[in-house]
């Protein structure tokens, strides 16, 4: 009864909280200066549908940038931390037989999923979605991958040069926008194309290709470091 | 009143049934004595509530077809898939059934694999001292 008595008081409160907060909140209804510039001119200047990825991919492509550089700065951070001493043997996990069902279902289904992740990210300009999206997407199926078969192994070697010609691939065109056109990362060192196809927004399609792929990798290989440091001994 | 009105009453009642279905699932969930049970009550219906909503969908906005037909299609796969996964892991991580479980195929099935394993060994074992 007194525990009751207490959760209830508790929601109580925490309703009085956020009442405050209703109350007292009261949205954006006008652009502020940057957002009505981009509201604006970005459509014309950029020339993608999708202005939010108009607006990571050039106006703020260097903020971008620095995401990238995070995520693989967690990824290199956690291959770090699981990595196994050189002399602490680890025995190998016992691995039980994946069930028939999981294995028949995830191969009709990755190759959907990576499906799916690539045309998220190659219509990064056109529809909600993008590098990120696309790669997490990716990452996913993966992970499918890895509990339909749980001793594959991801090859170190194919994702870290993925991961690395897709980020040296971005910073490049990042460059030749300073080269080609307006300055660093400005799509339009690539015609714009017309507006709301597939081939249009100058570079960012393959700006966010690249961000994909990168994700992607990061990602799996985050996945497939602590899959392997649980299952195998080290070498 | 026009076929589209027609078309938009008919899919709204389709999508309410779904919603029903999901809202019995979420009780089941709550309401359900062990971890199986919940499991199934959170599957079956919410694969059932998914599709009817969705089939609702279709018939308010017909365009939609294709995308929906395969949306449908992939919670027809992944979900039993993985709740059959979840289920299956709980099982051999030793989560108990409720008390008043009286079939346990599995187990039974578990216990005959084992047998056939031994007798196997025994078997291969009395060869290699022939």
């Amino acid at each position: 009864m007194i525990k009751k008595l207490l959760i209830v008081g508790l929601l109580t409160g925490l309703a009085f909280m956020f009442y405050g907060l209703l109350i007292s909140y009261n949205g954006n209804e006008t652009l502020t200066g940057l957002g009505s510039y981009y509201a604006q001119n970005g459509a014309r200047e950029v020339g993608a549908a999708n202005l939010v990825s108009a607006i990571v991919v050039t106006y703020r492509g260097l903020d971008t940038l620095g995401e990238v550089t995070i995520l693989f700065l967690a990824a290199a951070i956690i291959g770090f931390v699981l990595k196994l001493k050189k002399d602490e043997v680890v025995e190998a996990r016992p691995v039980r037989e994946t069930s028939e069902l999981l294995t028949s279902a995830s191969q009709v289904i990755v190759p959907v999923i990576f499906l799916v992740g690539v045309y998220i990210f190659i219509n990064g300009h056109l529809t909600p979605g993008g590098g990120f999206q696309g790669g997490a997407v990716i990452a996913s199926g993966v992970l499918l991958m890895l509990l339909a078969n749980p001793t594959m192994h991801i090859s170190h070697n194919i994702v870290a040069t993925i991961e690395s010609i897709s980020g040296i691939a971005f910073v490049a065109i990042g460059i030749l926008g300073i080269v080609l056109a307006g300055g660093f990362l400005d799509n339009r060192l690539l015609p714009l194309g017309e507006f709301g196809t597939l081939l249009s927004a100058g570079a960012i399609p393959l700006i966010y290709i690249f961000i994909g792929l990168k994700v992607g990798a990061e990602l799996s290989n985050i996945i497939g470091t602590i899959s392997y440091n649980q299952n195998e001994k080290p070498n | 009143m026009s076929e589209n009105n027609w078309n938009e009453i008919i899919g709204g009642f389709i999508a309410i049934g779904g919603s029903l279905f999901l809202v019995l699932g979420s009780i089941g969930l709550v309401r359900m004595p062990d971890a199986y049970n919940r499991i199934q009550a959170g599957t079956k219906a919410s694969t059932l509530g998914t599709i009817l909503s969705l089939t609702g969908i279709i018939f308010i906005v017909p365009d939609w077809f294709g995308k929906l037909l395969l949306l449908i299609l992939f919670v027809l796969i992944t979900n039993p898939v993985s709740s059959h996964v979840l289920a299956r892991a709980a099982y051999y991580t030793k989560v108990p059934l409720t008390g008043i479980t009286k079939v346990d195929k599995l187990k039974e099935t578990l216990e005959v694999e084992e047998s056939r394993k031994a007798h196997l060994k025994k078997v291969r074992i009395q060869k290699e001292e022939e």
